[in-house]
């Protein structure tokens, strides 16, 4: 299954792109990835439109990104979750949570 | 007597084994002609309760392996998951509160949420652990 990840900047912000399937075998390097960026940048978005897939160890990495960002006074967004991850939020409850966006732009504008 | 399973696969108790049980899974599911959002909330589950043996039963160790099997009792699925690692306290594994914001632990939610009912019961005789959980496919939960 073809998976990766790519990080950009974009101003003020990094973006983490990432597709694929999130399971257990990948979520530590998306953590680890997650709390990476965060040593350059104040505000991340993780993007989210190419996850076919994702498992409550690929959520709690989203949730570390939230968090870390919440305690250092930076910024934390989703952008463009697929039906697939949407579906995992909304049943952690998680999609009031997190704040979601259609692109940077919107999360920019917040 | 009891149907043919839908399934039986054993496989490592390794994360790198999840994306072909869920394959598995899904083409089980698939011949019985179960909603797809059914079907995905399904594999996410058995997802979910594969990983929480392979990271808490055998915490990771790698070397175990775990046997899954499904079974469809009219309009009930059953499936049975079991592992050799060491006996796990069933009144430890229980959901968490969704209020609260923090990493991990979702998974029983998961399970939770998706099946009708499940148990979790060490053997006594053997090593291992059986959990099984049954889904009514005409359910309310989605």
């Amino acid at each position: 299954m073809d998976k990766g990840s790519e990080l950009r900047r974009d101003g003020d912000w990094a973006v983490l792109r990432i597709w694929g399937e999130v399971d257990l075998s990948w979520s530590q390097d998306v953590r680890r990835q997650v709390l990476e960026a965060y040593a350059k940048v104040k505000s991340l978005a993780v993007q989210l439109d190419g996850v076919s897939y994702i498992d409550s160890s690929g959520i709690a990495a989203l949730v570390e990104g939230f968090q870390h960002a919440r305690s250092k006074g930076g910024r934390f967004a989703l952008l463009a979750p697929s039906e697939a991850v949407r579906a995992v939020l909304e049943l952690a409850r998680l999609d009031r949570v997190f704040p979601i966006f259609t692109d940077l732009a919107a999360a920019r504008a917040a | 007597m009891s149907a043919p399973p839908l399934l039986r696969i054993e496989f490592p108790a390794r994360a790198e084994s999840l994306a072909e049980v869920r394959a598995a899974v899904q083409r089980a599911l698939a011949t019985q002609h179960i909603d797809a959002r059914i079907a995905a909330r399904i594999v996410l589950a058995i997802d979910e309760a594969c990983a929480n043996i392979i990271r808490h039963a055998y915490r990771g160790c790698g070397d175990g392996r775990i046997a899954l099997r499904i079974e469809r009792h009219r309009e009930r699925l059953r499936f049975r998951l079991r592992d050799r690692a060491p006996a796990v306290d069933p009144g430890c594994v229980k959901p968490r509160d969704l209020s609260e914001c923090r990493p991990g632990g979702l998974g029983i939610n998961i399970i939770d949420e998706t099946m009708d009912h499940w148990r979790l019961r060490p053997l006594k005789r053997h090593c291992g652990n059986v959990l099984t959980m049954v889904r009514r496919l005409h359910a309310r939960k989605a």
